[in-house]
């Protein structure tokens, strides 16, 4: 093996120019495949850390009748509090409500929450804040779409516990900017004992956010969803940018691989005079398809060194830099994207994305190699086509 | 005089398939070469000359008859014992030398060394004198696309002969030569022979090579017409 690699090295340091575009090909797709999954892997930690900041903390307690993801049990679906006294855990009540800015109506989800709680990062000590006005925080998106501002006052409309409606002037005490949207578009924070004061649903909670020492006490009417079960969603979506980004680099992948390919096949063609002259020097056909299949593994480990002498300072910048990634609008994402996105480079990716061109470009190097088998030698010899 | 038998030829038969029909390139040859002979296998195109070296050469095998070279069948060699004979035991030269494009002179020489497996030191001294035989050491650096026909068969010749193997085929060697290379490649070749003892098996069928062969081999349709021994060294059949 070690005489193939010998072979191998002198045959494409001799090819010149041949090798070095078919090595900076693979060595760019290399690169772009361990830089796009990066970018994901980026952007799921990113994702993950923002929201459990900003939405999940460390799990929530649910109402057993709540589902944050259907409204119809916004009106039943939460229970009283009494019982659960524990201080890791800050209650939210939500509410549907409706505000009028400029006159008109727009519906958003009323959330009633401690602004004490130390849970999540959201700025509610700014919901503390004693005025004639309901103070509420809003987030930049329900900013932008409703057109509020801090400090501006808006009409609040909410029904309470026994389906009248009511209404008050509502204060924007602060806008917050998140990378979450699902704290953001269409909601609206109070204090929770404001809303219980507004809806007379005193000690409700429609669930309860656990902090990092909390401990599961899950009871009948109260269900603990953890951090993992929680980000489902989240994880989903990533996947499903991984398998849409995997097309991409299988793409990217198949381009290089064919130059390879492609070199090996013109190269069975073009080099038969070669090849008779290598077996009879003496070589066997196995050795000298091992000679071309090991010519082809050379390119992958040639790519991996110049993808890694340009590819590890643009790597790297992006790493430390991260790529500004303009959102106009968060809500079209429906998870946490950052402006700025810091890809991560582990050590499964790149070992895994190595193994990868590795193996491939071994394998489309040994296919047409297996002509070499059938081959006569003394038609080889005389580079008579076969 | 040595009178080992090195190559022996019996009723050797070889048909090629041509379309639905056989074209016999070989009519019952029965040949014998001793080692440390200088002998030219001479006849017009299609006679059968290249085809007998590639038998001999363990590049072909026949379709009847026995061939057996150094004492091994070429008919029941297997595809890796055949390698093995050439890598050992045989040189070859060609017609267009088929030096290897993308090596120097010296990786084309150093070849049939590695594959040996020889050591780096080992390949170095026996490179370096095989080039120091065929006159060409300062070129040991040039690529084959650099050199003229005359360096380019003198790196042939050094290549076949840098492992010493114990047979050297030469096809048509000096068929792409002015007649001045041709003259020194034979020279070359003829004290490379009495130097080594190797047995020099050529083709060619140049009038002025055959004057340096100590035996002339006639083929005419695939069949010996004369076996002409010009120097006592040699032996007919």
């Amino acid at each position: 093996m070690k005489q193939a690699f010998k072979l191998a090295y002198r045959n494409l340091m001799g090819a010149g120019l041949r090798t070095w575009l078919n090595v900076s090909v693979l060595s760019f797709s290399f690169v772009v495949i361990v830089f796009y999954n990066g970018l994901i892997d980026g952007w799921n930690k990113q994702a993950r850390r923002d929201t459990i900041e900003w939405e999940t903390g460390n799990g929530h307690l649910v109402h057993k009748d709540f589902d944050a993801f259907d409204p119809f049990t916004i009106l039943d679906g939460h229970g009283n509090i009494s019982q659960i006294e524990d201080k890791n855990l800050s209650p939210v009540l939500v509410r549907q409500a409706s505000i009028y800015p400029d006159g008109r109506m727009m519906t958003v989800a009323l959330k009633g929450i401690n602004p004490l709680q130390n849970a999540l990062k959201l700025p509610t000590s700014k919901l503390d804040t004693a005025c004639s006005e309901v103070p509420i925080l809003i987030g930049q998106n329900m900013a932008r779409s409703s057109g509020l501002n801090k400090g501006d006052i808006v009409l609040l409309q909410w029904k309470d516990k026994n389906g009248t409606f009511d209404a008050a002037n509502a204060v924007v005490a602060d806008v917050f900017k998140t990378t979450v949207p699902t704290v953001d578009g269409g909601q609206i924070y109070i204090s929770i004992k404001k809303l219980w004061d507004l809806t007379g649903l005193q000690n409700e909670a429609s669930f309860l956010i656990a902090n990092d020492q909390y401990v599961n006490t899950q009871t009948d009417q109260w269900i603990y969803k953890d951090q993992d079960e929680l980000l489902i969603t989240l994880d989903n979506i990533i996947a499903t940018e991984r398998i849409s980004g995997s097309i991409l680099y299988i793409l990217l992948m198949l381009i290089a691989l064919l130059a390879i390919f492609d070199t090996q096949v013109l190269s069975i063609f073009r080099r038969q005079k070669e090849i008779g002259t290598y077996m009879a020097l003496g070589m066997t056909k196995l050795q000298v398809i091992k000679l071309f299949t090991v010519e082809g593994l050379m390119y992958s480990i040639f790519a991996m060194l110049v993808g890694c002498i340009w590819g590890i300072p643009v790597l790297n910048y992006f790493a430390r830099n991260g790529i500004p990634y303009p959102v106009e609008n968060m809500d079209d994402f429906g998870i946490s994207i950052s402006e700025i996105m810091y890809p991560i480079y582990g050590f499964k990716l790149i070992i895994g994305t190595v193994i990868a061109v590795v193996i491939s470009a071994t394998i489309v190097s040994y296919l047409p190699a297996r002509k070499i088998a059938r081959m006569d030698a003394v038609d080889a010899i005389k580079g008579k086509l076969q | 005089m040595n009178t080992e038998k090195i190559i022996t030829l019996e009723n050797v038969v070889k048909r090629f398939k041509v379309g639905d029909g056989e074209f016999t390139a070989l009519k019952d040859i029965n040949l014998n070469f001793d080692k440390g002979e200088f002998a030219g296998l001479v006849g017009p195109s299609g006679s059968g000359k290249t085809t007998l070296l590639n038998i001999i050469g363990s590049l072909d095998s026949p379709t009847e008859g026995t061939a057996t070279v150094m004492g091994k069948s070429i008919s029941e060699l297997s595809h890796k014992e055949s390698a093995l004979l050439r890598n050992h035991h045989i040189g070859f030269i060609f017609q267009v030398y088929n030096l290897l494009p993308v090596y120097t002179v010296y990786e084309n020489v150093e070849f049939a060394l590695l594959l040996q497996n020889h050591s780096a030191e080992e390949r170095k001294k026996a490179v370096m004198d095989a080039l120091d035989w065929v006159g060409i050491a300062d070129m040991a650096n040039k690529k084959p696309a650099k050199l003229s026909g005359g360096e380019g068969q003198r790196v042939a010749i050094a290549r076949a002969m840098v492992k010493k193997p114990q047979i050297l085929l030469a096809d048509e060697p000096t068929a792409n030569l002015d007649a001045e290379n041709a003259h020194a490649i034979l020279q070359t070749m003829k004290s490379l022979n009495k130097e080594l003892d190797t047995t020099f098996l050529f083709s060619t069928h140049d009038e002025k090579v055959m004057k340096y062969m100590d035996r002339i081999i006639h083929l005419r349709d695939g069949s010996v017409e004369k076996d002409e021994i010009i120097n006592s060294k040699s032996s007919s059949k």
